[in-house]
């Protein structure tokens, strides 16, 4: 299995606040990978570092190209998108336009139609509402968005930042149920940061746990869903 | 007849409906150009929160460039125009660009008081360059002979009549506006300018170049603001370094009333405020023209009262 993501020695800072301290993870190409850990711990932070929204130092590639130094607003060109938490869909923009936006960087017009009607396929609450102000939609309406946004951009990599915030039930599920369908229909790769473990591991090929800024343990999501530590700290039984 | 309408404080004369017109078309032509102040402010605010302080004067130095070329060099006045037109949006993305940018992260506010040095700079620059006195002729975009006027009820005094400057000043506007929603509105780069007004952080994660955006915003203000100061320097029939304060005040009142990011906002904000600043001098004999301010700041505080976002602005909606 080739290598698609490769964190390693990764130090973030916000001004002189040190949250990461030499991070290493990778995340191969069709795998699903969940980021755990307490809040605080830096998971966001991984995220944001990776697409150089915040001060990094280390190194990150992508297929081998090295990320760190890059421009955030670069990142979706290369094919990493980017669901940040707290949704951060476009308020003022009517669904549609969310969806537009989405594809801002892809140069097929003539596809991109075809994509965002898929979204209403995939997502049909979004088709319904596909003329209302984005800010108009309920939660779980507006997760739904910021992820078929991230889908738009027809992306390699899927960063998902706690997807499952804020959301009911059974909205969470069915939104899970569409990763998994993601990525084993069209192969896309994820890296999840979830506070919702057990979810998470249902889908994933491997996970990390991130403590105070450091990896302090990582397998597949079968180990440490068996790991005493992790099963107390994060799956509650 | 007029007579029987002696009301104490009220102007009798006014009601008369040659004059009414007159004043109603005059409101409608000063409003447009606050319309088009107050649209600057507005393009500035959307994406990068600041109100520009300088807006009025970088127009005033646009026009007295117009002036230069039109009148001192006797180029053809509309070529005159398009070209500062472009001059001065390339001039606003680059104070955007290098004054701006270095500032936005450091303070809110420091911004904010560049412009306010930036006023005092061209202020005093065009004194310095081209006297304090004010120049003769002025740069006429529209015909503004006495007789340039569409007439239109002249069996009864006085009469009333529409200069062809006022319909100039309507249909820049008009014109205005409709491309300015075309440009946002059909095309991508509008799309892109509107996703950064509403989620700067999400435009650089789907690919927006975010800075680019703030420097349209700053370009399109400036090439708006060079257009206004044109045609307001032959409406108001001014043109000297000082012309323009007041009407961006007016503008920014403009922009208050209707909402400081929407554009709808911002013509129906002018156009109210050139009813208010015509009318109600026209209308109280005991309110003088030089308080016609003070009457548009009450209208600002009435509508603000009850709706602090302006007539047509978005809440700010804080998620967490």
């Amino acid at each position: 299995m080739t290598t698609m993501l490769e964190v390693t020695g990764l130090d973030a800072s916000y001004g002189p606040v040190q949250v990461l301290r030499g991070v290493d993870l990778h995340v191969d190409e069709a795998e699903v990978v969940v980021l755990l850990g307490a809040n605080g711990a830096g998971k966001t932070t991984t995220i944001r570092a990776i697409c150089q929204m915040v001060d990094t130092k280390g190194s990150v590639t992508l297929g081998g190209a090295e990320l760190v130094g890059t421009r955030p607003e670069k990142m979706a060109g290369l094919g990493i998108a980017h669901v940040p938490q707290g949704r951060g869909t476009f308020p003022e923009l009517t669904v549609d336009e969310n969806l537009q936006v989405g594809a801002f960087v892809r140069k097929d017009r003539a596809h991109v139609r075809g994509d965002i009607e898929r979204s209403y396929m995939l997502f049909p609450r979004l088709g319904e509402r596909r003329t209302q102000l984005a800010g108009s939609l309920s939660g779980g309406e507006q997760q739904m968005l910021a992820v078929a946004r991230a889908l738009m951009s027809r992306p390699r990599l899927l960063l998902l930042d706690e997807p499952s915030l804020g959301l009911a039930p059974l909205i969470i599920q069915g939104l899970f149920a569409r990763f998994n369908e993601l990525n084993r229909e069209e192969g896309v790769t994820m890296l999840i940061v979830e506070q919702n473990a057990n979810l998470a591991l249902d889908i994933a090929d491997r996970a990390y746990v991130l403590e105070a800024g450091r990896i302090v343990l990582s397998g597949s999501a079968a180990e440490l869903r068996s790991n005493d530590a992790v099963r107390r700290a994060y799956l509650g039984f | 007849m007029s007579a029987v309408l002696a009301v104490p404080g009220i102007e009798h004369n006014f009601f008369t409906l040659t004059l009414l017109l007159q004043n109603l078309t005059n409101a409608l032509a000063n409003g447009s150009v606050y319309a088009l102040m107050a649209l600057t402010v507005v393009m500035i605010y959307k994406t990068t929160g600041h109100l520009n302080f300088a807006q009025g004067e970088m127009a005033m130095f646009s026009t007295f460039v117009v002036y230069v070329l039109a009148i001192e060099h006797g180029w053809n006045i509309w070529l005159a125009i398009v070209l500062v037109v472009i001059g001065s949006m390339i001039v606003g993305a680059g104070i955007e660009r290098v004054l701006i940018q270095p500032l936005e992260s450091r303070s809110v506010l420091a911004p904010v008081i560049l412009t306010l040095g930036l006023f005092f700079i061209l202020n005093g620059g065009a004194a310095t360059v081209w006297g304090t006195q004010p120049k003769t002729p002025i740069p006429a975009p529209f015909p503004g002979h006495l007789d340039d006027k569409v007439d239109i009820i002249t069996d009864r005094l006085p009469h009333f009549f529409i200069t062809y400057k006022a319909i100039g000043v309507w249909i820049t506007v008009t014109v205005l506006v409709i491309l300015l929603n075309v440009l946002l509105k059909r095309t991508k780069l509008g799309l892109a300018y509107r996703a950064v007004a509403a989620n700067a952080e999400s435009s650089l994660i789907v690919g927006i170049p975010v800075k680019r955006m703030l420097m349209l915003g700053w370009a399109l203000a400036a090439g708006i603001g060079a257009i206004a100061g044109a045609i307001i320097a032959q409406y108001r029939n001014v043109l000297d370094f000082n012309f323009m304060a007041a009407v961006l005040l007016f503008g920014f009142a403009a922009a208050c009333v209707g909402g400081f990011d929407s554009i709808k906002g911002a013509v129906v904000g002018g156009l109210l405020v050139g009813v208010v600043e015509t009318f109600t001098p026209a209308l109280f004999t005991f309110v003088g023209s030089e308080l016609s301010l003070v009457m548009v700041l009450i209208v600002i505080l009435v509508v603000l009262y009850f709706r602090p976002q302006g007539l047509f602005g978005s809440k700010r909606v804080e998620r967490v």
